[in-house]
């Protein structure tokens, strides 16, 4: 029985992981066309990604907005999580409600939202709307990760500090700060993948020469079947897993998730 | 817990304002769009949304696809939560890292990867050429069983954690005592370990139903022109045609059925529970 539900597992991982395997080997074909086992062995692709504009253009940008969004919900998501922990809020129940409810609507719906009506009626720039709409999307992130992280943490240490004389803001920094800095570096990590990943939100969100890595990705893999996007994905896919990694070894990132 | 609670109202208000204004009212006002008629308001649109037996088609494609992947991965994502439980503290933390694993890769390249796999030219046919099995390449990709494999793969992973964490929380000897009452093997499934891990399944199900629901990247890449869901539905009216309305009234749908899968799996947990109770 024991032997049989652990063949079973690894049958289950290999559905799971098996399919990289296959993107990393294509990726190393020297032929011109996506097959496998591929035609002879050549570093031709994971070069040639490098040197496609669009790609690089559209890689900076996510970037740029992943790490910009991340940082804005941060900033209005963990006075969230801390009201919520600490104050008995008025309409609380609502409140969570509002910002868990970007995770509940469709992200496609989202992005044609603020297409139409930020960026067609307010005429937003296109790279500030993908950076308000993805900001959205990880408010409720920020606040799920740095709650949980609250409610662990006894409040009567910061009651202690403001009452030697701190003042409520100097007790959040000074005692409320250090001891959730862990769970804001997860929340960072989590949110920024999530970002970087992110399609439906940003799919109506582009323009000439603006556009998300993955939305690129999926308009050229629509004209050109050539082995370049199973190279990229096997390097997002092996950048995405040094990330984890790392923040595993330095965090505990599975802890917060 | 603080008293002043106007310091608690001033820090939530910044959030709340910036999601009010660039969440709540640009997805409202598009969603009310989908009542607009031509003179005056009403469910015209959605009437003639359904008339088309195109849009009936994906509409009904789009359930089946969301509850036969549910299911897929109820069946799954249980044989995989029994397998990491079969071995010890140890080793189990590196076999739920590799569940995981795949969540944090873009689900773009997860999708491709399936075209590697499936194409004419891919992995699956050549082993299969090569083994005799088949003489010529069977046609894989766009199609609904193509489109079914990348879902099951994309959310198996959020099946198995919630499982995962409610076998974990399982008394330990609630299926010894089971079979030394007497009860077979199916009898502790369905009698023990399902009612015991309904909370996690209908997490777990939740997500997997609602993220199937509102898939647009496998759709996309896996189903082409030929297997559209509503969400690639809702793309091509905005892109192809520029009907907003259209789009709009594909905006409700979604929204009502993962709302209601939401509401009615929650409801399917709770009630049980309380039978029990009595």
């Amino acid at each position: 029985m024991q032997f049989l539900s652990r063949s079973l597992l690894w049958l289950v991982l290999l559905f799971l992981l098996g399919p990289f395997v296959v993107i990393v080997a294509a990726g190393f074909s020297a032929g011109d066309t996506l097959t496998f086992p591929p035609q002879g062995w050549s570093l031709r692709w994971y070069i040639k990604i490098f040197t496609i504009p669009e790609f690089q253009h559209s890689f900076v940008l996510s970037v740029w907005v992943g790490v910009g969004a991340t940082l804005l919900a941060l900033v209005l998501g963990v006075p969230v999580a801390y009201a919520i922990a600490r104050y008995r809020l008025p309409f609380g129940e609502t409140i969570r409600t509002l910002v868990s409810a970007p995770l509940i609507v469709p992200g496609i719906i989202i992005g044609l939202a603020l297409l139409r009506y930020v960026v067609f009626t307010l005429n937003a720039p296109v790279e500030i709307t993908l950076l308000l709409g993805h900001t959205t999307l990880l408010i409720p992130y920020a606040v799920r990760v740095v709650s949980a992280s609250l409610d662990n943490l006894r409040s009567d240490i910061e009651e202690a500090a403001v009452l030697l004389g701190r003042s409520r803001l100097g007790a959040f920094f000074a005692v409320v700060m250090p001891n959730i800095r862990g769970a804001i570096l997860a929340a960072f990590v989590l949110s920024f993948i999530t970002s970087f990943n992110q399609v439906p939100v940003s799919l109506f969100l582009s323009g000439p020469g603006v556009s998300m890595l993955p939305t690129q990705m999926l308009w050229y893999m629509e004209y050109t079947y050539d082995p370049s996007i199973a190279a990229l994905s096997a390097l997002l896919a092996l950048g995405a897993m040094l990330m984890v990694f790392l923040t595993e070894r330095l965090l505990g990132l599975s802890r917060y998730m | 817990m603080f008293e002043k609670r106007s310091t608690g109202v001033l820090l939530t208000l910044p959030a709340l304002v910036f999601l009010l204004v660039l969440f709540v009212l640009p997805v409202m006002v598009l969603l009310t769009r989908s009542l607009a008629l031509p003179e005056g308001w009403g469910l015209g649109n959605f009437a003639s949304f359904f008339s088309s037996e195109l849009n009936r088609t994906i509409f009904w494609r789009t359930l089946r696809l969301a509850a036969t992947v549910t299911a897929a991965c109820v069946v799954l994502g249980y044989i995989t939560a029994f397998g990491v439980l079969s071995y010890t503290k140890e080793r189990r933390g590196m076999l739920t890292g590799f569940v995981i694993l795949p969540l944090m890769i873009s689900p773009v390249a997860r999708t491709y990867a399936w075209i590697v796999v499936l194409g004419r030219t891919g992995f699956l046919n050549a082993v299969l050429t090569s083994l005799g099995i088949i003489d010529s390449p069977l046609r894989l990709l766009f199609t609904e069983t193509a489109v079914f494999i990348g879902l099951v793969q994309l959310f198996l992973p959020l099946m198995v954690l919630p499982l995962l964490s409610a076998l974990e929380n399982l008394p330990r000897d609630v299926i010894p005592a089971a079979q030394l009452l007497g009860a077979s093997r199916l009898m502790v499934l369905f009698k023990v370990i399902l009612p015991l891990t309904r909370e996690g399944l209908v997490v777990g199900g939740t997500l997997v139903f609602t993220g199937s629901v509102t898939a647009y990247i496998t759709p996309a890449i896996l189903g082409g022109s030929k297997v559209m869901m509503l969400e690639t539905l809702l793309y091509q009216r905005i892109n192809v045609a520029n009907d907003l309305t259209g789009a709009a009234v594909i905006a409700v749908i979604l929204v009502i059925t993962t709302l209601a899968a939401n509401k009615l799996l929650r409801r399917l947990a709770t009630p049980r529970q309380r039978q029990e109770a009595r």
